[in-house]
Formats: C-alpha cells, structure tokens, sequence
C-alpha cells in the first residue's frame, strides 16, 4: 500500500515536471539567420522536435531575413519563446527585452576563421591588403572578431582591404572557394560544418579570440517551470539515445547550465 | 407517291447530292467534335499543368519567407503572380492555417478544398493547394484558385470557330455538289434524250459538245457513233430498197412469164381446139363417110377407115387432153367452181383409191381471170404433188369467198412434208410466187406422218383498192 502510494506520487511529480509548458502554447524556436533558412531548418528539425516530444507542446523554428531584423524582432517583439542566438547577441537580448539564459552550448569556446583557397597567394592577414575578404552582415560575430582582429594586426577593414557582406557563413566561404572574393571570413563551427570537398580546398590563415558558444535563453513571461524543464532537457541530451541522435546531427557536443557573466565582456564588440 | 420515291432515290442526281451532303455532314460533324474534344481537353490540361507548375514554384519558394516569417518579401513576389490573367486568387497559409497573404478575390473561410483537373470545377474557380516545405519540414501551404473563364471564352471561341467553317465548308461542298450535280445529270439527260431520238430513227440528232471532260468526250463519241449508224443504216436502207426492187421486178417477171405463159396455153389450146381439132373432126367424118360407103364394097377399105377413125379418136382424145392441161375451157366458160370440179373429177378418176372432199361457200362469182387461173393451178398443183408424194386416201379442198378475198384450203392425210428440208421442186415456190404476185397469203402447215394443208389467201382488191373482177 505504501509502495503504491510513493508510485503514484512519483508519477504525478514526473509528470508535473514534464507538462510545464502546455500552457505556453506552441513555443517559438527563434534561431539567428547564420546560414540558410533551409539549412537552417535542416539541422534543427531534430532539436524542436525532441522538445516538442518531450514539453507535449507544438515548438516551431522561426528566423528572420536578416541579423537585424532578427534582433529587432527578439528586442523590441520578443518574438521568440526559445532565443538560439550568437553570443554577442543574447547581452543585448538580456538587457533590453529580458531574455533569460537557460543553458549554453557544452563546446570549446568558438572563434571566427579566415581562410582562402589552398592554392592562393595570400598566407598572412597583410597578404589581405587591397583584397577582397567576405565575411557575414556586419553585426555578425565573425565580423566583429575578424574586424578586431585585423585592427590588432594594424589593418584597417574599412581602408585597407574590401570587406564584402554576405547573407551567411556558408555563402561567405563559398564566395572565396568559388573565386568571386579572395577570402572569407566566418565562425569556425559552421566551417567545420561544410562538407569536406569545400573544406578541404580551403586553408585557415588566422583566426580570431574565442568567444562562449551558443546561449540558449528563453523569453521573460516563460514560466519559470517551464524554462527549468527545457534547461533541464537541453542538458539532459547526452543522457539519452534520442538526446545525443541530436546533438549529434547539429555537432554539438551537449548542453550545459549557461552563466550569463560569461558574455558580458561581448559588449565591447558590440561598442566598436 | 411510292412509285415518285423510287425514281427519286434512282436518280444520279438525288444519290451523288445526298450522299455527299450525308458524308460532309456526318465527317464534319465528328471532325468538329473530336477538335472540340481535344480543345477541350487541352485547354484544361494546360491550365491544371500551369497550376500545378505554378503552385509548386510557390509552394518551394515560400518556404524560406515563411521560416523567417518575412511576409512583407512573400507578398511583394506574389504580387507579380497574382497578375496573372486566370489566377482569381492567392492565399498563403501558415502553420496553423491563418491567412498570411491573401491576393485576388479570395474567398471565405472555410478554404476550398483542392481539386484535381478543372473538370471536377463547379463554381467557376479551379482551387488547388500545395504544402510549403523547408527541409521537408512543413511550413504552411498555399491555395490558389484559376478562373475558368478565361479558358472557357477560349474554347467556346475555338467551338464556335470550328462549327462556323464546318457550316461553311458544308454549305460550300452542298452548291459545289449540286451545281456540278445538275451539271453532269443535265449532260447525261441530253446524252439520254438524243440516244432516244436516234432509237427513234432521228439519226440527226446531235450533242453539243460544251467541255472536254468525260461528258463532253461522251458526247462526242456518241455524235461520232450516231454518224456512223446513220451511215450504215442508209446504206442499208439503200440496199433493202433496190432488194424490194429486184424483188417487185422479179414478181412482175414471174407473174408476167406466168402470164404469157397462160397466155400462151390459152393460146395453144384453142389453136389446137379450132386448127387440130376440126381437123380431127374432119378426119373422122371423112373416115365415117369411106367407112360408111366401103362397108359393102370393099371389106379392107371400110377396115382402114374404121382404123383411121380409131386413130383420129385417139388424137382427139389425147389433143383434148392437152387442151385441159393447157388451158381448161370450162374455166373461162363456167368459172373457177367447175373448172375445179371438172379436174377433180378427172383427178378422182385418176386416183379412185383416195377419198376426195370439195367445199365451197359464199361469192365466187365473176371472178378475176388472173385470180381463176391462179387458183385452178394451185389446186393441180397441190393434186399433182398428192399423187406423186403423199400416199394419202383423203383429200379436202375447200373454197370459200367474201366481198374481200378468196380463201382455198387443200389438206391432205398423207406422209407430210419435212419443211427443213429444201425442197427439190419447183411446185411450191410457183405456187407462192403466183399467189404473192396476186399480193396474196401463202401458208403452208405440215408434220410428219400429219399431212399436208396448203391455205391461200387472195384479196379481191389490189393495193390501189380496185377490185379485181
């Protein structure tokens, strides 16, 4: 009698932590428009759909056209429930719209890369002078990390080479490897992520500083019982067979209990 | 009415213009509807194919605008489409079935359901939808609705194009029929009427020749044919007029060497009746007077006149008889009746095994002498032939007359006459000669082992209608 009480009140205690968000309604997974919509919905259809499954709440992928629309949207809409943003970007989320970080990106810390093509003439960053260098928008992070590291390098972006904006990270790397840009610039986990016969034709010749990986956070009227259960879940991934399917399709290692001081000193390439 | 139908469905005319018309009409009108069909068909295939292209060039599209829920992008795109003539409407959908673009004259919720061909369309408006997909994940769908006007306008453009130039073209093909119709059967009723003529014996009659077509080449050859009958039908003519000649003349020379030949015997027979018989006369009674005074006196005179009275008896006898061959005197002194009586009588005496009947009725008086003679040779005649040929035991003959003609009728029960043999005399051609040459009937009916009977009509007024007594 005594063990089937405990049973019950075990069940119902899992099954309270596990409905924390039905209330919510469809949650929304804004994702930073770092790459194509496409390929964007390519890689994190595994991801919503294992919260969905496991929150018993419809969770959908939006993004915006642009990095600015995007930001817009999530500071002045905050539009999105879930926030799966650059880092650079979450300080800003935090302090103007309240977004609350939930979990972080269980990986190294990321950097930007600069690479050209294997058989071009350009091996240093002084090599880049007078050249053309694509990169992301400009308020992307492998923008400003490569822009500050060139200055620390005594180049000027703005002068002495021809900073070429594109869309993405992919579409940056595949303006150098298709010849119309001398060298790309982007963050070195979506160039891992390219597939080997662009990579391998590729060669690195900086990179930047690291900066924390990805922040998850999620929007201020989200029910705290509902924040911890996705934190809880994006966490507990690795736990699982169908957690770490995910994980292993976006390339992450895992998640881990995010620390908000951690990007605070992002804020300075944001000011430059 | 029946009999006007079957000529109507007879002529020429009526089959070659029916049939034609039938055949246009009939061809025209599955030609006209297989081009409808296959208009039809076509113009609704099309559009389904546009839509469905349409739709899935959208539908693939969107699905990047509607990830990153840049709707303000999506409607500026689907503003150029919605341009599109047939397109009515325009709606986007998004996951949750609200209205993120609507265009055109979309209609109320509850969206339409799809349809697969505008076939199945009912209210105008060919609805289709399709899924947006990113990644093959959905991401709302879009409706669009294709006005069926457009392409209805089309098709009944095109119908009513293809049944105006078949009407045309039926119309047409009825007048070119008909006239060439009339044409040809006209051209062959004169063909028909001239071949009548000419079977009529209007040998110049004549086509006019209008065309060198096949019509025109029949008609000429038929003039050249009508030439050539004609030609040889006067020649022809030509030789049966100078036969009829020869013939009117040989009859005139038979009948008049028969008679001078009568004339002749006429003539012999009184020359030996007035010349030999008195002098036959003379002799007997010469012979009469010496037998008469030698009785007493002298036994070898009165012998010698006795024999020459013998002889000359016998002269007389055999010049009497000569004198009935030639000419009977009976017939000129108690007509035709006795005259046969008289030779069937010697006849009987002749041949008194066989049976003889003699007939006569009606006019046979004051006969032509002609007419007397001839038949008075044709009965010796046909009793000469009994005798010699048939080996008969009966013998009819009868005589009959009107105010028109003479009949005489010999018939005999003998072994007959076969009439496809020639025959090796000339008794019979004589006799028809001598009674055609009276402008008479000679019938001459036999059978083997039947007898004879020879008929002869004679008219008793010759052509000019004079009679002949």
């Amino acid at each position: 009698m005594i063990f089937c009480c405990l049973l019950a009140i075990s069940t119902a205690s899992a099954a309270a932590e596990k409905g924390n968000c039905r209330q919510a309604g469809p949650l929304v997974f804004g994702i930073l428009p770092f790459i194509s919509a496409e390929e964007l919905v390519f890689r994190f259809t595994p991801l919503v759909n294992y919260l969905s499954e496991n929150l018993q709440v419809p969770v959908r992928i939006e993004t915006a056209p642009d990095f600015v629309e995007f930001a817009r949207r999530t500071h002045e809409e905050s539009r999105y429930d879930i926030l799966f943003t650059a880092p650079h970007f979450f300080t800003r989320a935090d302090h103007k719209a309240d977004y609350r970080l939930i979990a972080s990106v269980d990986s190294p810390e990321m950097w930007a890369v600069i690479v050209v093509p294997e058989q071009s003439s350009i091996h240093t960053l002084q090599d880049l002078e007078g050249k053309r260098l694509a990169t992301v928008p400009p308020l992307g992070l492998a923008t400003l990390l490569v822009r500050k590291t060139l200055f620390e390098a005594g180049i000027d972006p703005d002068v002495d080479l021809d900073m070429v904006i594109t869309p993405t990270h992919d579409a940056s790397l595949l303006s150098s490897y298709h010849g119309v840009t001398d060298a790309s610039a982007l963050m070195q986990p979506p160039f891992a992520a390219a597939s080997n016969k662009v990579r391998d034709s590729m060669r690195i010749i900086a990179r930047t500083e690291s900066t924390p990986h990805i922040p998850i956070s999620v929007a201020p009227w989200l029910e705290k019982a509902c924040a911890t259960e996705i934190a809880d879940l994006l966490i507990g991934m690795e736990a699982t067979p169908e957690g770490r399917t995910v994980l292993q399709h976006n390339r992450f290692t895992g998640y881990r209990p995010g620390d908000p001081a951690v990007y605070e000193r992002l804020n300075e390439l944001l000011s430059r | 009415m029946r009999r006007k139908t079957i000529t109507l469905l007879q002529s020429l005319r009526f089959r070659l213009i029916a049939s034609v018309v039938s055949i246009e009409i009939i061809m025209l009108s599955l030609l006209v509807w297989n081009n409808i069909s296959i208009i039809h068909a076509t113009h609704t295939d099309r559009l389904r194919d546009t839509a469905a292209s349409m739709i899935q060039q959208i539908a693939r599209t969107a699905g990047n605008y509607m990830v990153a829920v840049d709707y303000a992008s999506l409607e500026d795109y689907l503003s150029n489409i919605i341009d599109y003539q047939e397109l009515s409407y325009l709606v986007v959908l998004d996951r949750d079935e609200h209205a993120a673009i609507a265009l055109g004259d979309f209609p109320a919720q509850p969206w339409p359901v799809a349809e697969a061909h505008p076939a199945q369309v009912t209210d105008g408006v060919f609805d289709v939808s399709d899924v947006i997909t990113v990644a093959g994940q959905p991401m709302g769908r879009v409706l669009m609705g294709f006005s069926l006007s457009l392409m209805e306008e089309a098709i009944r453009k095109s119908r009513t194009r293809g049944i105006s130039i078949a009407a045309a073209e039926i119309i047409l093909t009825v007048i070119a029929t008909v006239l060439i119709g009339l044409g040809l059967t006209r051209r062959l009723g004169i063909l028909a009427t001239a071949a009548q003529e000419v079977g009529k014996g209007d040998y110049s009659t004549r086509i006019p020749i209008e065309t060198a077509d096949e019509v025109g080449r029949t008609a000429a050859a038929f003039n050249h044919m009508v030439t050539e009958v004609s030609s040889r039908t006067q020649q022809l003519e030509e030789a049966e007029s100078q036969s009829r000649t020869l013939l009117a003349e040989n009859r005139n020379l038979v009948h008049t060497s028969l008679h001078v030949q009568e004339e002749e015997r006429r003539y012999l027979a009184r020359e030996l009746h007035d010349e030999l018989g008195q002098c036959i006369t003379a002799i007997q009674a010469d012979a009469e007077s010496i037998r008469d005074l030698s009785r007493d006196s002298d036994k070898r005179i009165e012998t010698s006149a006795s024999a020459i009275l013998d002889v000359s008896s016998r002269i007389y006898e055999v010049v009497h008889a000569m004198m009935l061959r030639l000419r009977p005197g009976v017939l000129d002194d108690l007509g035709l009746v006795e005259a046969l009586k008289e030779e069937l009588s010697a006849w009987q005496d002749r041949n008194p095994g066989i049976e003889t009947i003699f007939d006569v009725a009606g006019k046979l008086e004051d006969l032509d002498e002609r007419v007397n003679i001839t038949l008075y040779r044709i009965v010796q005649e046909c009793l000469t032939n009994i005798t010699r040929h048939a080996g008969a035991t009966r013998v009819s003959i009868s005589l009959s007359g009107n105010a028109d003609s003479l009949e005489v009728s010999v018939s005999d029960n003998g072994r007959g006459l076969d009439q496809s043999r020639p025959s090796d005399g000339l008794g019979l051609i004589g006799m028809r000669e001598r009674v055609e040459g009276l402008g008479g009937e000679f019938l001459l009916e036999s059978e083997k082992g039947a007898g004879v009977t020879i008929c002869v009509r004679i008219p008793l007024h010759d052509e000019g209608g004079e009679a002949r007594g």
